[in-house]
């Protein structure tokens, strides 16, 4: 154990009473981030963080990121920085900008130690399909099991005790599922509540900034230095930031939630069932009223194919400006068509391609009736039926995974007609737009599992005073691979 | 809805710049008959025609116009520092017009 591995507010304290610097904590989570297996990394910035974590000498009490080592998921433009979104079409590519997240942190002044892997353009759940190849789970070092994706190598990161925290991105629920299981918080603000000025995008209708912590804490200080009005992202919401730290421990009086019986019947892991039960009882001690609800079956099977086609649709056209022209690799050509052929030929991957020609296809005029028009009137019916539930209950529960994390040999990014209810319904929270927040439940066989609560839109504060308590009864902040816990639940 | 087909896909794959292999086509074929069925039930679900269409999950809260406040524009040099074909400070293409 380090002082990196401390809970947050620990860790802070251990900075403003010097007993640690922010120089010490970024050589060990560059001498981690070096020795680890995982594949988790395009780029670790030994030279720029130990440099700038070196000028950070004088510690700010009121600051809890003062000097924190943090990972970005490499679609997060960085300048100077290289910013691949593990796709070979942007292999040379380095930003002239910071994202308006990153210039935030900087501005916390936080260490950027470096970039981590992500499925392709993050249009991807395995963690698998990055251009540098498959990102392993740190709790199977045998390597067999997934740790989810697209934000892989930033799941991997933070649960291998690398650094407490780090950015990802969450289009369905790219943040979400591998932090069930990765056995971290994994948050997805309301739409709007963050900008998502220099986030690659892959489909902005559903794209979300997310990030992985190892406590609620740290994910409530992170949602207060980066939530709020940026007039470079339009869509960026004007209500104002909470003190989400401050209102933590408040008893908010919102205690109601909601369980859907469709999805818990598509759960097939016994031990799953049986751990979520433990945790219905142990809020319902707590004072929670935990009602079972119904939702339509025929919309949560109708959610996966309504995903794939509004988020192909929108990103096909998001990338259309992926050339090798402006940025990316220049391979030549006799016309101005042949140049941009051979880069995207050769710059995007097999999924990839076959994503945007589903995407192109829905978009076509004589198809858009009954493919886009279609899956977006879906979208509206199926946020329809959700907010009936928010009539009458502040959040909805869920496991975050139907089970630990899979074997890479039990997945595939083909389309199926299989209906995974049970491993697609986090999209909820990004056609809806509602927050949400997977944290660790149990461990079965040393592997984690998550769950799922999902709150009312820009009531994060409600979310992570709920998530909070939920921590404390589990028993498991803090879970890394270097701290090892059991848990109660 | 358009009938699909290997041809209608290359052609779709063509129209966006790229190419596949044969296999690939192959691939995305299954893919696609895959999803038209689910799209077909999708089609099915009771009253979804009275439902608009869906594009945000909120409406949008930026309605008035920006204040006119100058700035620097992009330099020249980082506009073209990451272009692979740069000839007298411009991007260089082949000939588009005969």
């Amino acid at each position: 154990m380090e002082y990196i591995d401390l809970p947050i507010e620990e860790l802070h304290q251990a900075l403003v009473n010097r007993k640690t610097s922010p120089f010490e904590l970024t050589k060990v989570a560059l001498a981690r981030a070096h020795a680890s297996k995982e594949n988790a990394f395009e780029i670790i910035d030994d030279e720029e963080a130990l440099a700038y974590a070196a000028s950070l000498v004088d510690p700010e009490e009121d600051n809890l990121l003062w000097g924190i080592p943090f990972l970005a998921k490499d679609n997060f433009s960085t300048k100077d920085l290289p910013t691949t979104a593990s796709s070979n079409i942007l292999a040379s590519y380095r930003p002239v900008f910071d994202a308006a997240v990153i210039e935030r942190l900087k501005a916390k002044k936080m260490v950027l130690i470096g970039k981590t892997t992500l499925d392709e353009l993050a249009m991807g759940g395995t963690g698998t399909t990055g251009h540098l190849g498959i990102t392993y789970n740190p709790y199977d070092p045998t390597h067999q099991r997934m740790v989810g994706g697209s934000s892989c190598g930033s799941a991997a990161a933070v649960a291998s005790g690398i650094v407490p925290f780090a950015l990802g991105s969450d289009t369905g629920d790219s943040v979400r599922k591998p932090a069930s299981f990765a056995g971290l918080v994994g948050f997805k603000p309301t739409w709007g509540r963050i900008s998502r000025y220099g986030l690659f995008p892959f489909a902005p209708s559903l794209d979300h900034v997310a990030y992985f912590t190892r406590d609620v804490k740290m994910a409530a200080s992170v949602l207060e230095a980066l939530g709020g009005r940026d007039d470079r992202d339009s869509t960026s919401s004007l209500r104002s930031v909470e003190p989400y730290c401050e209102l933590l421990n408040k008893n908010t009086g919102v205690k109601r939630i909601a369980v859907i019986k469709e999805i818990q019947e598509t759960i097939k892991d016994n031990d799953v069932l049986l751990h979520f039960s433990k945790a219905v009882e142990a809020l319902r001690k707590e004072g929670y009223i935990v009602e079972e609800v119904s939702y339509p079956l025929e919309l949560l099977q109708s959610l996966f194919p309504t995903y794939i086609v509004i988020s192909c649709a929108e990103a096909t056209s998001n990338d259309a400006n992926l050339d090798g022209i402006k940025f990316g690799p220049f391979k030549g050509g006799n016309t101005y068509e042949e140049v941009m052929k051979r880069a995207r030929s050769e710059g995007f991957s097999e999924l990839i391609k076959r994503r945007f020609v589903i995407g192109s296809f829905a978009l076509m005029r004589e198809n858009q009736e009954d493919l886009f028009l279609r899956a977006q009137r879906n979208r509206a019916k199926i946020v329809s039926e959700l907010n009936k539930i928010y009539q009458s209950y502040d959040f909805i529960m869920t496991p975050a995974a139907p089970s630990i994390a899979p074997r890479f040999e039990d997945s595939s990014d083909r389309l199926s007609n299989e209906y995974l209810i049970a491993d697609s319904h986090l999209c909820l929270g990004n056609f809806a737009g509602l927050p949400s927040i997977t944290l660790p439940l149990f461990l079965k066989d040393n592997l984690p599992v998550g769950i799922n609560f999902m709150g009312r839109a820009f009531e994060e504060a409600n979310l992570l005073a709920l998530s909070s308590q939920f921590e404390r009864l589990s028993g498991l902040a803090e879970l890394s691979t270097v701290t090892r816990k059991e848990g109660y639940l | 809805m358009k009938e699909i087909s290997i041809e209608v896909l290359k052609d779709a794959a063509n129209r966006l710049l790229f190419d596949l292999s044969e296999e690939e086509y192959q691939t995305l074929y299954e893919e696609f008959m895959t999803l038209k069925e689910q799209m077909k039930k999708i089609g099915e679900i009771k009253g979804l025609e009275n439902y608009e269409p869906m594009t945000f999950p909120f409406p949008c809260e930026t309605t008035y116009l920006r204040e006119d406040v100058p700035m620097e524009p992009l330099s020249q040099e980082d506009a073209l520092k990451n272009a692979g074909s740069v000839m007298m400070g411009q991007i260089k293409l082949p000939k588009v017009v005969g």
